[in-house]
C-alpha cells in the first residue's frame, strides 16, 4: 500500500465514524416488535416459502418467537436491527428452561443465543425440543 | 501504459454529501430506513474493499498490461480522436459487468464475494458502499480480460469501470420511486436495482445490470418492481449479526463445511453450482423457492 492508499483509508474511516455517529444522533431507526401470532407466522413464511406455520410461542415483549408447522417442524424468528432474522429450530438448538422463560441457542454461534418469556407455555415448548433431540 | 485518475476518489465527497441528505429524506418519511450497526457495518466492508484492492490492485492491472500485448485493435486513448472506443469501451464494460453479475449469482464460487453487497437487510446509499473484500480470490476480475484482448487501453478500461461502479451509487436508495418511462426503459434504475436486492420469491435472480437495463430485457432477467409488493431486502439467509468479518467471510466458510463434509463426487459441486444447491436436496436454491411460492398463489396479472 502506498502513502495516498493510506492517508485515504484514514479519511475514510474518519467519514465512516462520523456517518454512524449521525445515524445515531439523528435518531434514525425501528423498534421492530413481533404483533402477534399472525405476524411470527408470516415472518416464518418470508424466511421459508411454503413453511406454513400453524402455532406460536411468541414473546411477551415481542423480540421473538417459534413458529411450528404441521409436519412439526419449528423455526425461531427474532429481532435483528430493524427488521427480523429467523432459523429453524432442529436437534442441533439447545433449549434451556427457567421457569417461564425458554432460551435458545442455535449452532450457528453468530445468530446468538434468544430468549423468550413465555409464561406457562414455556414448558410445553420446552419438551418440543426435548423431543427433537431424542427423536 | 497511459495513466488516468480513478473517478472514484474524486466521486467519495459527493457519496458522503449524498448518504447525509438521503438520511435527511428518511428522518422526514421514514426512521427505519437507517439503523446505526447496520450503517456502520457496511460502510467498514466498504473501507475493507478498499484496503483489499490497494493490495490486490496491482496485480490486477499488471495482468490487463500483459494481454493488452495480444490485442486484435490498435486503440488509442486520446479522447478527441477516440470518442467513439471510449463510448464503445464503456457500453462493453457494462456488458461484461452484467455477464459477471448474473454469474456472481447463479455460481457460489462467485457469490461468496458477491453476498457480501446483499447482507444488508436495508436498501440505502451505505449498501452501495457494502463491497466485497474477497472478489480477488473468487476472480470476478476475469469477466472484464476480453476487453483488453480487443484492445481497449486498460487505463480506458478501468476509468470506464469506475464511472460504471460510480453510476450504480444513487441506485442503492428507496428516496427514489420511478423515473420517467423513458428512463426506466433504457438505464438501471432504483426500482429496477430495489427489485436485484429483494428476497421476496417474485424477485428472486433479477435485474443484473449495472447501467444499462437493456441487458436483463434482452437476456431474460428483466422483473418489474410491483407496488402490489414492496421489496424485502437482503439474502435468502438472512446474516442476523452485524459482525463485520462474518459478513465478509460466512459464505467462504459455509463451502469450506460443505465441501469438508461432502461425498467425494460432489465437492465440486458445492463450488460451481448455484447457491443453496445440496447433493441431497435438503436445501432450497432461488429456482426451487420461486417453484414453491408459484405453487401457493392465485393467478395474477402481470406488472407492465
Amino acid at each position: 500500500m502506498t502513502a495516498t492508499d493510506l492517508i485515504q483509508t484514514g479519511a475514510s474511516l474518519v467519514a465512516v465514524l462520523f456517518i454512524a455517529w449521525l445515524v445515531g444522533r439523528m435518531g434514525l431507526g425501528a423498534d421492530p416488535r413481533i404483533a402477534d401470532a399472525a405476524h411470527a407466522i408470516r415472518l416464518a413464511e418470508e424466511a421459508e416459502a411454503g413453511f406454513g406455520g400453524t402455532e406460536v410461542a411468541r414473546d411477551r415483549a415481542g423480540f421473538a418467537a417459534i413458529v411450528r408447522n404441521a409436519e412439526g417442524r419449528m423455526m425461531l424468528v427474532r429481532a435483528h436491527g430493524n427488521h427480523f432474522a429467523a432459523r429453524p429450530v432442529d436437534a442441533a438448538t439447545v433449549g434451556r428452561l427457567d421457569k417461564d422463560f425458554l432460551t435458545l441457542t442455535m449452532p450457528e454461534k453468530s445468530f446468538g443465543a434468544v430468549t423468550l418469556q413465555l409464561g406457562k407455555d414455556a414448558g410445553m415448548w420446552a419438551s418440543r425440543m426435548r423431543e427433537l433431540r431424542h427423536g | 501504459m497511459d495513466k488516468l485518475p480513478d473517478p472514484v476518489t474524486y466521486a467519495i465527497p459527493a457519496f458522503i454529501l449524498l448518504l447525509i441528505a438521503e438520511m435527511v429524506v428518511a428522518l422526514r418519511r421514514d426512521r427505519s430506513r437507517y439503523e446505526a450497526r447496520d450503517t456502520l457495518t457496511s460502510l467498514l466492508l466498504g473501507t475493507g474493499s478498499q484496503v483489499a484492492s490497494a493490495l490486490v490492485g496491482g496485480m490486477v492491472v499488471a495482468m490487463a498490461v500483459w494481454l493488452h500485448q495480444y490485442r486484435l485493435f490498435d486503440i488509442g486513448i486520446d479522447f478527441q480522436t477516440w470518442w467513439w472506443a471510449w463510448i464503445l469501451c464503456f457500453f462493453l464494460d457494462d456488458l461484461a459487468y452484467y455477464v459477471f453479475h448474473r454469474s456472481a449469482h447463479r455460481v457460489r464460487w462467485f457469490w461468496a464475494s458477491h453476498v457480501i453487497h446483499h447482507s444488508s437487510q436495508h436498501y440505502n446509499l451505505s449498501t452501495a458502499l457494502r463491497q466485497t473484500w474477497t472478489g480477488f480470490i473468487s476472480l470476478g476480475f476475469l469477466f472484464r480480460l476480453p476487453l483488453f484482448l480487443i484492445g481497449f487501453p486498460p487505463a480506458m478500461v478501468f476509468f470506464c469501470a469506475g464511472l460504471n461502479l460510480i453510476y450504480q451509487f444513487w441506485i442503492h436508495t428507496e428516496a427514489i420511486g420511478r423515473m420517467p418511462k423513458w428512463f426506466e426503459a433504457v438505464m438501471n434504475t432504483p426500482s429496477h436495482h430495489r427489485v436485484h436486492h429483494g428476497v421476496n420469491p417474485r424477485y428472486l435472480d433479477a435485474n443484473y445490470a449495472g447501467v444499462f437495463i437493456i441487458w436483463d430485457r434482452m437476456f431474460g432477467s428483466f422483473v418489474a418492481e410491483r407496488d402490489d409488493e414492496p421489496v424485502r431486502y437482503g439474502i435468502v439467509k438472512q446474516l442476523g449479526s452485524f459482525n463485520i468479518l462474518w459478513a465478509a467471510v460466512h459464505e467462504w466458510v459455509g463451502i469450506a463445511k460443505d465441501v469438508w463434509h461432502a461425498p467425494w463426487r460432489h465437492k465440486l459441486s458445492y463450488m460451481w453450482r448455484e447457491p443453496g444447491w445440496s447433493h441431497d436436496g435438503s436445501r432450497a436454491t432461488s429456482a426451487m423457492i420461486k417453484e414453491r411460492w408459484a405453487a401457493g398463489r392465485p393467478v395474477e396479472e402481470p406488472a407492465e
